[in-house]
């Protein structure tokens, strides 16, 4: 088996509010990545999961304060804040964002921007640089006369392509996502999703996969880490998440997704997710849980072991298992 | 030629607004057609002399009549004669165009530079005493009365720095011997100076508070964040994707502004004796001499529309989003 | 892409209430010191310009003392070119040159406002035609075009508040059409509509409030707007002769010639008055726009780096 690629352990962010407080977006996160790992963590918004990837590129605002440790091969990169996470910002570790549609600068060129990286890193330049963007076009599916197009020439699509592209200029082991596909219809959904895994399984490329779209990730990724109010309540093979459910909120995002040929109503959850500015007692779930007991208000459920690779924090995991 | 309907919409419009701005000159002044002749001052006016003034004026004919004659003399450039000295109009605004010119070219110079520098500054030094200097010293030059500070500077800093503070040459240049080129150039830089100065200080401040928020804008966009994420390092993401993008408005914003620039201009002509158009346009209201005053605003107000015009251009040259 | 979220769903939302629109005027001068400041000090400059008949007395022209005089005690102002008391000089300018602003203001405030409503209400064919026609206004410089109908037609007060108030409508107009549109599309507006409210119903009962925030934070820059045109007007000989302006009293300075006089007493009071009411001005409008339209954007560069933490050992699950 090969040594893990990225891991995480322990990652808290807290950011500064204006009136003093602050908000623990993201609490104890852990979690590891090898080689063709596609992880998806889910999560409705607010959960804390676009924080977390934004952590492990170091591309947190100054109102931020991180702690816990992000290993890169081994070696903790988040130890010295800027200084070591720099480094490996698109080299090691590359991001396509929310709304890709928007990382392009409206008055340049996309070929002059996908170059741009290369140029910085690597020392590439010139008829080099041009030929490696025509060749990483060709790999996402855009023609590589393209190069010259304005950011607004290009469809949503294929802007989105054009990110992907743009990420992969300097040949990164680990690619963030975070919600490619949301903004973008089905048809390229698919598209976008089948070229990710493609790339995944081509080059080796590792992928973590931010959505809030729960059967994206059954169909896209090997592994799913499953957050709700800052924490990963529930994680492993997504197989495993499938079929041997072990969290009650996880059970019903699967049940929250319209099943085409079902003829059940659709479940959607109800309340909203706690606020984070203050420690929570308790499973952060409860109030919304529809399993919840008194232990759960008073007690906070830790991570515990459900089957190989698979945690779940809840005190009942174990009786779910006959549920589903 | 990309939006080559856009270039003929925006001339078409300046057109229409030279036309708009011609009929309102006209307007403007043959309504008070009875006030210019009685208001001529001469001692030995008859009825007579002035009835003779009147059909000379063609005030006796038809305002239509009048509208028509005003059109095709204007086309032939016929302003009229100045009714103080009888002199047609023509010449007597040339000398003073050519000084005013080049000082309001200098003093929008300085205010640009004054604008971007300030903005740029606050807004990359965010929330720091340099952002707030910054903001504050525009914002408070920006509420001084253009006349006002021309005043003090007079007052105080005209001799600490031994420059002239009225009229554009020296009078003792070119009376003992034939002054050389450089000198003559040199001579009106230091008769354009204060004037200039004045001008620019007055004004930059709004260019300040447009620069800055544009950067900020600028900084908050994706693409920004997408350019810190591919590696490039602050000053190299604002030198790259930041100016670009938050100069436009900037374009925008002095085309805007050109009417308090001139309004600056010649208040700032006044107080430094500047023999431009703006001291015309003040000597000629104060003699009450309509048809210098009439051809001077058509003539500020023709600038203005070509000025719109080119600044159009300008921002269509330089935003490839534009295309409408 | 913020990175700050709190989870909760965006909340429907609901027409505004009376007293919602003077909470979201109140709170950002409240929050923002420099905004309590400028406050404070137009209050004080309009309090000056009210009491002023009280303050000054009959004649603040009259002469008490020789022309030019230097600050003393009995005059901590010095004389001006005619040898008045600065001080009650300064007063009664306040009242002229406050009154003028605030006149034009609401005037601009009032053709501005009712152009963009109509503009943005009605859109279709009377945007096209208000639009234009503000298209046509904005081209023509706003300065020169103030100083030629002021030589041409009027040199009373009134007349110039009403010049300075007609040209400067334009840039209200945009600023309320650009509101109506964005308020007009609401959810509740569009509820109203299908249930049969008729067109005047729904301007005042939801356009204009949500709208009015906006034109009056536009109202108070306008207010700083027209100070200064007063001062341009006013320097160039075409104001009222009778009327005691700030901008006045900077024209008698220099006519007097003060400046060979080096009384700086005489010249640099009544423009700092006017740079500071403007500065309030300026700075009140600009914290009442900038809240009333938020650009909610962190940047994403900084100055100083996320913090980093030391990590309390924690066992792995």
């Amino acid at each position: 088996m090969s040594a893990p690629l990225l891991e995480v352990q322990d990652l808290n962010v807290w950011f500064d509010l204006p009136n003093g407080n602050t908000l623990h977006a993201v609490q104890g996160v852990s979690f590891s990545i090898r080689p063709g790992t596609r992880l998806g963590m889910v999560g409705e918004s607010g959960c804390g999961k676009t924080t977390t990837v934004l952590a492990l590129m170091g591309l947190l605002p100054p109102t931020s304060s991180v702690s816990g440790r992000i290993l890169l091969d081994g070696t903790d990169v988040l130890a010295g804040g800027e200084q070591t996470i720099s480094p490996h910002r698109w080299r090691d570790v590359a991001m396509v964002f929310q709304g890709a549609m928007n990382a392009f600068d409206p008055v340049k060129r996309i070929g002059e921007q996908i170059a741009e990286p290369m140029e910085l890193h690597k020392q590439v330049s010139g008829k080099e640089a041009s030929a490696r963007v025509r060749e990483l076009l060709d790999i996402v599916g855009i023609a590589p006369n393209r190069a010259r197009s304005y950011p607004h020439e290009l469809s949503g699509g294929m802007r989105q392509r054009a990110a992907i592209a743009m990420a992969l200029a300097c040949s990164p082991r680990v690619l963030l996502a975070d919600e490619p596909t949301t903004a973008l219809d089905v048809m390229v959904q698919a598209q976008i999703l089948d070229l990710l895994t493609h790339l995944s399984d081509e080059l080796g490329l590792a992928l973590v996969f931010v959505t809030h779209d729960l059967p994206i990730v059954a169909q896209t990724c090997t592994h799913a880490a499953v957050m709700y109010a800052g924490r990963i309540v529930e994680q492993g093979p997504t197989d495993a998440l499938y079929h041997e459910t072990r969290h009650p909120y996880t059970r019903l995002l699967w049940a929250a997704t319209p099943d085409l040929e079902s003829r059940d109503d659709v479940v959607s959850i109800p309340g909203v997710p706690p606020r984070l500015d203050h420690d929570i007692e308790g499973c952060p779930f409860a109030p919304r849980c529809d399993r919840a007991q008194a232990r759960c208000v008073t007690e906070r459920p830790e991570l515990r072991s459900m089957g190989p690779g698979h945690v779940s924090a809840c005190h009942f995991a174990e009786s779910l298992a006959a549920v589903s | 030629m990309r939006g080559s309907d856009y270039v003929v919409k925006r001339v078409l419009f300046a057109i229409g607004t030279v036309f708009v701005a011609v009929t309102l000159n006209f307007v403007l002044f043959r309504s008070l057609s009875g006030d210019a002749v009685s208001a001529l001052r001469c001692r030995t006016c008859t009825q007579d002399f002035k009835e003779f003034q009147r059909r000379e004026l063609g005030l006796d004919k038809s305002k239509w009549e009048q509208y028509k004659i005003y059109l095709v003399d204007l086309a032939h450039g016929d302003m009229g004669r100045s009714l103080r000295t009888e002199e047609p109009v023509r010449s007597i605004l040339w000398e003073p165009i050519k000084n005013t010119l080049p000082m309001v070219a200098l003093g929008t110079l300085f205010s640009i530079v004054f604008g971007i520098a300030t903005g740029v500054i606050a807004a990359w030094r965010r929330g720091t005493a340099a952002d707030k200097g910054a903001l504050w010293g525009g914002l408070a030059f920006y509420s001084m009365a253009p006349q006002w500070l021309g005043l003090v500077i007079v007052l105080y800093l005209a001799g600490w720095l031994g420059l002239p503070t009225s009229g554009v040459k020296d009078p003792t240049l070119g009376i003992l011997s034939d002054p050389s080129a450089i000198e003559v150039v040199v001579d009106r830089l230091e008769h354009m100076i204060l004037p200039a100065l004045t001008l620019g200080l007055v004004i930059f401040g709004q260019y300040t508070l447009i620069v800055r928020s544009a950067m900020l804008e600028t900084l908050g966009e994706d693409y920004v964040l997408t350019s810190r994420a591919k590696g490039l390092s602050n000053w190299a993401t604002v030198w790259k994707h930041g100016f670009r993008n938050a100069m436009l408005p900037v374009i925008t914003l002095v085309a805007l502004s050109l009417g308090f620039i001139i309004g600056g201009a010649i208040t700032v002509e006044y107080v430094f004796s500047y023999p431009g158009i703006g001291l015309l346009i003040v000597e000629a209201i104060d003699q009450r001499d309509y048809p210098v005053l009439q051809a001077a605003f058509l003539l500020l107000t023709l600038s203005v529309i070509l000025f719109n015009l080119l600044a159009d251009l300008l921002y269509f040259r330089l935003d490839p989003r534009v295309t409408e | 892409m913020s990175p700050v979220q709190t989870g909760a769903p965006p909340a429907e939302e609901a027409p505004p209430t009376r007293s919602l629109a003077l909470r979201t005027l109140a709170s950002p001068i409240l929050r923002e010191p420099s905004a309590l400041v400028a406050l404070a000090v137009l209050a004080f400059f309009v309090f000056l310009a009210v009491a002023s008949p009280l303050l000054v007395g009959d004649d603040p022209k009259a002469q008490v003392g020789e022309v030019f005089e230097p600050p003393s005690r009995e005059l901590p102002l010095g004389t001006d070119g005619g040898g008045a008391n600065m001080v009650s000089m300064l007063v009664a300018g306040a009242q002229i040159s406050l009154l003028i602003g605030f006149a034009a203001a609401l005037i601009s405030a009032v053709i501005g406002g009712t152009v963009g409503i109509l503009s943005g209400f009605f859109g279709g064919r009377t945007d096209t035609v208000l639009m234009r026609l503000t298209d046509y206004f904005l081209v023509i410089p706003d300065v020169p075009l103030m100083i030629v109908i002021a030589a041409l037609f009027g040199r009373s007060t009134w007349n110039i508040a009403l010049i300075i108030g007609v040209i400067y409508w334009t840039f209200t107009a945009r600023l309320i059409r650009a509101q109506t549109k964005s308020v007009r599309e609401r959810v509740y507006v569009q509820r109203a509509r299908a249930l049969g409210a008729r067109n005047s119903r729904l301007v005042l009962r939801h356009v204009l409030p949500q709208v009015t925030p906006l034109l009056i934070a536009n109202t108070v820059l306008l207010i700083a707007y027209a100070i200064f045109a007063e001062t341009f007007i006013t320097f160039l000989g075409l104001g009222d002769p009778t009327a005691i302006s700030w901008g006045r009293l900077i024209e008698n300075a220099f006519k007097d010639d003060a400046i060979i006089n080096e009384a700086w007493w005489a010249i640099i009071p009544p423009g700092l008055c006017v740079m500071f009411v403007v500065l309030a001005c300026t700075i009140l409008g600009q914290a009442l726009e900038d809240a009333l339209n938020p650009r909610l954007r962190t940047g994403h560069l900084s100055v100083r780096r996320f913090r980093v933490l030391p990590s309390p050992r924690r066992q792995e699950p």
